[in-house]
């Protein structure tokens, strides 16, 4: 019989008394590549995290190739051969990419140059393009999650955990990231790999294992499973005709042009990019990344600003408009839903109520000279139930939220706001399949009341479930249209890479 | 003094009024080849405008204006100078504008009647009527400084003089709606108000009542020109080119444009055109590359063709092309007459027809 090399035995983690995983018996073998799925809250990454060393387990075993251990601190686990490349990314956000990358590893003298030119061998082996002397707090999501990914890589770990690595990589870069997946298992490292979609689970597992409110529910080989068995366990009922799966038959018609970008320019991210949003419609915004998609979108929200010179017009009812900070847009009607949610989206020590009013206030300014309450408490609670926030309470820390319901916090806190367009980033990152659902039931039901609203995604089936139009950019502008009635995700991938 | 410095920043910055930038052909605009696809209808020697009564399409052809029954085409009327704009009066007769300077009834109980001036100013550039069910006659006059031809010389040096006057049938009455426009051209009746076309502003104007030039349909990526009633409610509004950020820039440069307009013949000027690709000398071919022969559709347009459908609210519905590589430019005209949609595409001194029933089939469903 092979030995494990990570076996968990009864393992149990609760927090202020509430078990998140519960009696979980778990064995990860040597060279394998072991899928964790289940909806958010399940307790997926409470389980990796203490195989990390990022939690302790209240009670229950934990083995390494047969030996009892107990790693309490990441480095410890490190030391033991268990690196996590964690969801939201833990880069030193002021460092570049190679001084994170190398992090940990310095010596008393360090030469820069030197190592600016071992991480561009290593990341180029790696095939990720990434510039090693970009500071990281510029980099997208995505370029973030590869030097996650690298930085694992290069601490020759035996034990790889990925927390959600694919879900802001395009399609390429997935498929680099699936090759290297197979080339650590050629080389004999074990891979724990969580993930909400469900197809590159059954692409590229040897087994799965499916959590469901902290039990673990089955584990089985990759072809015992077929997406229904799998959604079935996740969720005790069957959702796959809910999800993604269902293309639009039906358009609705474009009302009024809410707003209109013209030969918008940002540094060489955006390159010229025209657009226009209707109100009353969902526009599908698909494309690579670093095809200056959020990028646009961001200049619109004031969230970043355009070139200083000819940089273009962004225009609201035909006015033209210039945010130097997100502030005036909310004003007049412009929100814009992060795509990384804990870094820019909530507070993540303030309650969920204190969120979401936070939101009201940004809106009404100095309108509101004293802090109510009671206006807290009475819009907290509206939106809590329109977006179904699974809190214990509103006064729950954001942070304590499982990513769907902090998703769900962070539109909740535009929403607050009434907003005329709203842009969605990436709104179903890191979302469980039942949250999934309720996102676009809400988003659905925006465009349904009049709003503009903008959905930006790199998933295709997503936009193409969601999209009345569909806006593909490459290269920093938008190079395609489709209508929702006439997209193919042929058509919308080819217009994306040629 | 903050107003002019504004402006110098502005300048310097490219942006605010000075932002050469230039709308999308998106949503409802978006890109298609249904004029170049449409059938030829007609060719012609100089056809200037279309009109309909409901069941014969009338042309302005030259100094004649033509009525078609079915493909037969009879002269209707005949004139001693070029027609510039036409109309059905609703109780019978035509209402034509003589080469921009004088608006004439020929035909019908005010046979003979004629304006050349309104407001004490002389009709310059009349280039579109419009007969009113309540006996009126609303006219563009394109530009007070240039006449009816030289309307790129208009564009060029930013008139700004274009109006629309409303005439008395009845009475032989005439007054001005309003002035000071960037070149009128084209005009509805929208219920009790008067739309009016603006082709260098870009926009579409409502007039009446408390309305004093609300932009119904603004920021076009183009040059919008003649306006007709569409037989289910709402409008087709066509476009004689689209902008381009080339002319954009032009625009926006006086001593160039100044320059340009006094030592190179108009032909050859950076400015829009209604038909393109008659010589190598002709601005923008540097941006029409060919790809292994074919003229790329997306290239920076010198001319194009355009029709617009829009509501009664004036939202664009849906649009037909001409790209530029195709040949049906300068469209100028459209009526819909028994359920067909015939469009002048004055470039290439054509009448296309196309069949309504099957554009909005292929466009909306």
């Amino acid at each position: 019989m092979i030995t494990p090399i990570v076996e968990l035995r009864k393992a149990t983690k609760k927090y202020a008394g509430v078990p998140a995983i519960e009696d979980i018996d778990f064995a990860l073998l040597p060279g394998e590549i072991h899928t964790l799925v289940g909806e958010n809250g399940a307790g997926k990454s409470t389980l990796t995290k203490a195989m990390a060393g990022v939690v302790s387990l209240t009670s229950g075993q934990m083995l390494i190739e047969g030996r009892e251990v107990r790693p309490e601190t990441p480095v410890q686990a490190l030391h033991l051969g268990i690196a996590m490349v964690f969801q939201e990314t833990s880069l030193v956000p002021t460092m570049t990419v190679a001084q994170n990358l190398f992090l940990g590893q310095e010596r008393f003298f360090n030469r820069l140059r030197g190592i600016y030119i071992a991480a561009q061998q290593f990341l180029q082996s790696l095939q990720f393009d990434v510039d090693p002397t970009a500071t990281v707090s510029l980099l997208g999501a995505a370029k973030k999650q590869m030097v996650e990914i690298a930085r694992a890589v290069l601490h020759k770990a035996k034990v790889i955990i990925f927390d959600e690595p694919t879900a802001s990589l395009t399609p390429e870069e997935k498929k680099y990231f699936f090759d290297l997946i197979f080339n650590l298992k050629a080389r004999g490292v074990s891979v724990i790999f969580i993930s909400h979609a469900l197809e590159e689970a059954l692409l590229v597992s040897d087994r799965i294992t499916v959590l469901r409110d902290g039990k673990l529910v089955v584990t089985d080989r990759k072809e015992n499973f077929d997406r229904a068995r799998i959604v079935q366990a996740m969720v005790g009922r069957d959702l796959s005709q809910t999800l993604y799966g269902q293309r639009k038959s039906t358009m609705r018609p474009a009302g009024k042009r809410v707003l209109s970008v013209e030969n918008l320019r940002m540094a060489a991210m955006v390159k010229n990019n025209s657009l226009s949003v209707f109100a009353g419609q969902v526009t599908g915004v698909f494309g690579l990344v670093g095809s200056g998609r959020t990028e646009t979108f961001k200049v619109v929200a004031g969230v970043i600003k355009r070139d200083i010179m000819y940089g273009g017009e962004v225009l609201l009812h035909d006015r033209p408009v210039r945010y130097l900070v997100p502030a005036p847009a909310v004003r007049d009607g412009i929100v814009y839903v992060t795509e990384d949610r804990k870094v820019e989206g909530f507070f993540e020590t303030k309650s969920v109520a204190d969120n979401i009013y936070l939101g009201l206030l940004a809106k009404l300014r100095g309108k509101r000279k004293l802090v109510s309450k009671r206006e807290a408490t009475e819009v907290s609670e509206r939106l809590i139930k329109r977006l179904n926030i699974r809190a214990i309470s509103k006064d729950v820390k954001a942070i304590e939220l499982s990513g769907g319901n902090q998703q769900k916090v962070v539109i909740a806190k535009s929403l607050v706001q009434d907003p005329e367009v709203i842009i969605f980033d990436e709104p179903t990152r890191g979302v469980d399949v039942s949250a999934i659902t309720e996102i676009h039931q809400l988003i659905n039901q925006l465009a349904d009341e009049g709003k503009a609203v903008v959905v930006i995604s790199s998933y295709l089936p997503e936009v193409m479930a969601l999209s009345d139009r569909i806006l593909v950019c490459r290269m920093g502008k938008v190079v395609e249209e489709f209508s929702a009635l006439e997209a193919t995700e042929e058509k919308i991938m080819y217009a994306a890479i040629h | 003094m903050i107003g002019a410095l504004r402006t110098l920043t502005d300048q310097l910055l490219g942006r605010g009024a000075a932002a050469i930038t230039v709308p999308i052909f998106d949503g409802a605009l978006k890109p298609n080849q249904i004029l170049e696809q449409a059938e030829t209808f007609a060719e012609l020697e100089a056809p200037e405008d279309l009109a309909t009564d409901g069941t014969s399409l009338f042309v302005a052809d030259g100094a004649c204006v033509l009525r078609y029954d079915d493909d037969t085409a009879t002269t209707v009327a005949q004139v001693d100078r070029r027609i510039t704009g036409v109309a059905n009066l609703p109780r019978g007769g035509l209402a034509v504008a003589l080469d921009g300077t004088e608006v004439r009834v020929i035909g019908g109980p005010h046979d003979g009647r004629n304006w050349t001036s309104v407001a004490g100013k002389p009709l310059t550039a009349a280039n579109a009527v419009c007969a009113t069910v309540d006996g009126r006659l609303l006219v563009t006059d394109g530009s007070q400084t240039q006449p009816y031809d030289r309307w790129c010389h208009d564009l060029m040096s930013l008139g700004r003089s274009g109006r629309i006057v409303e005439l008395g049938l009845t009475d032989g009455g005439a007054r001005e709606i309003a002035s000071g426009l960037a070149h009128a051209f084209g005009t509805a009746a929208a219920g009790k108000d008067v739309w009016v076309c603006e082709s260098w502003a870009h926009r579409v104007l409502a007039y009446g009542g408390e309305k004093r030039g609300l932009p119904v349909v603004s920021r076009l990526p183009c040059y919008p020109s003649r306006l007709a009633p569409a037989a289910d409610g709402g409008y087709w509004l066509t476009a004689f080119t689209c902008r381009t950020q080339l002319v954009e820039f032009v625009l926006r440069q006086k001593a160039y444009r100044t320059r340009m307009m006094k030592e190179i013949d108009p032909r050859y000027w950076i400015a829009p055109a209604l038909t393109s690709g008659n010589t190598f000398l002709e601005p923008l071919q540097g941006a029409h590359l060919k790809m292994r022969g074919i003229h790329k559709p997306w290239a920076p347009p010198r001319s194009y063709g355009l029709v617009m459908r829009l509501s009664p609210e004036g939202l664009v519905r849906y649009s037909l092309h001409s790209r530029v590589d195709g040949k049906n430019h300068g469209v100028v005209a459209a009526v819909e007459c028994r359920g067909t949609l015939f469009v002048l595409a004055k470039g290439r001194r054509r009448i296309l027809s196309l069949s309504v029933a099957d554009v909005e089939r292929r466009l909306l469903s």
